[in-house]
């Protein structure tokens, strides 16, 4: 009877809904330029963007397709969170210096 | 650079210059409307005008800090409360003025409504301006920069203030009656957008859930082109809006538009009397 109970227990729990980790893509601002230019993130999945901005100048980045907006001071790192996305192509900017700092997420 | 400064800044400042045109012209239709009912000088929106500036130096001089709050998602926490703020002062606007109340009541609740007025037009500033003086800041350090960005911020605060005087005016074009009925949709739709942008910055900074993408109009009026950018700056124009963005949209409009000022706008007279 006890064994059963554990047992009984433990497979409920298999059903708590778990927060699944959320994955971190790593993107960095220098010269005006985004490192890497394209981001390959899988579709239907929450990423964490992690924009580490090496210029001293502060940057806006800025995707109309993603529906993100936002300013990073000068020499510091800031997070914010895209998707779950479906496949396709995302292009984003920065809104301060857009001739040179462009970049695309690919969802696949 | 010299382009891209002036979309930059006028973007910024469109948002502001509307609102100040939507309220300059409530207030002057209300003053021909009812007169004694919400008379505030001019001189008490140009002191939130300067009051914004200000505040928009302090919110660029903290910014890189706020920015390192809750996990770095301050910037967007801020920014969002900034905003559900500036929803909150243009409904008591809406709330208080109510011409429908014996002339008796009217002062105070004008006094109420002056400074919802003040703080809305001072916040909008805060929030766009910061951006610009952010922006504005990081050219400093490139000589190159400077006069390009300096006659592009030049152009583009000719082209707001024009946008804003060119709303003002045509508002004032049409019948009196029309003029109160489109001035004020504009100020619910103008809560709407703010609802809309508040929302979209919580979802990023993963504080609201996740909602599906409702439609794609970009194909018909791109939020890049210059049709998608004034739409944004005067309805809140989104080519890909959530679905919370959405409720939250409609449910600061429909705030606005139960409220006793939007009311005596679009409400036949005989019908608001007897209400």
């Amino acid at each position: 009877m006890r064994r059963e109970l554990i047992v009984l227990v433990a497979s409920c729990l298999l059903f708590i809904p778990v927060r699944a980790a959320v994955p971190d893509i790593e993107l960095v601002i220098r010269d005006h330029l985004f490192f890497p230019a394209v981001i390959e993130v899988p579709a239907d999945v929450k990423v964490r963007l992690v924009i580490d901005n090496q210029d001293p100048t502060p940057e806006e980045f800025e995707s109309y397709e993603l529906n993100r907006e936002k300013v990073i001071p000068g020499n510091s790192k800031t997070i914010l969170f895209i998707g779950p996305l479906k496949p396709g192509e995302y292009p984003f900017f920065g809104d301060f210096y857009p001739k040179t700092a462009q970049g695309r997420v690919v969802v696949k | 650079m010299f382009l891209s400064a002036v979309i930059l800044i006028l973007q910024e400042l469109l948002e502001a210059a509307l609102l100040i045109s939507m309220l300059l012209v409530l207030m002057s239709v209300l003053r021909q409307r009812w007169p004694g009912f919400f008379n505030v000088a001019l001189s008490w929106v140009l002191g939130a005008i300067a009051v914004g500036l200000a505040g928009a130096w302090c919110y660029a001089l903290l910014t890189p800090l706020v920015s390192t709050w809750f996990d770095y998602v301050g910037y967007e926490v801020i920014n969002g409360a900034l905003q559900f703020v500036t929803i909150a002062c243009l409904v008591v606007f809406c709330y208080a003025l109510n011409p429908g109340l014996a002339p008796a009541r009217w002062q105070a609740r004008a006094g109420v409504a002056a400074v919802s007025m003040i703080v809305a037009v001072a916040l909008g500033i805060v929030r766009e301006g910061s951006e610009v003086i952010l922006y504005v800041q990081g050219i400093v350090g490139q000589p190159e920069n400077i006069s390009p960005v300096m006659l592009g911020a030049l152009m583009a605060a000719g082209i707001g203030t024009s946008s804003g005087l060119v709303l003002f005016h045509s508002l004032g074009l049409l019948p009196q009656q029309w003029t109160f009925r489109v001035a004020i949709l504009l100020l619910g739709l103008f809560a709407g957008n703010m609802a809309a942008q508040a929302v979209q910055q919580l979802t990023q900074a993963d504080w609201l859930p996740f909602t599906a993408q409702l439609w794609d109009s970009s194909g018909f009026i791109a939020e890049s082109g210059i049709s998608g950018k004034l739409l944004y700056a005067l309805v809140g124009y989104e080519a890909n809006p959530s679905l919370l963005q959405l409720v939250a949209y409609l449910a600061a409009l429909i705030l606005v538009a139960l409220s006793p000022l939007f009311r005596s706008a679009w409400v036949p007279a005989s019908k608001a009397e007897g209400a």
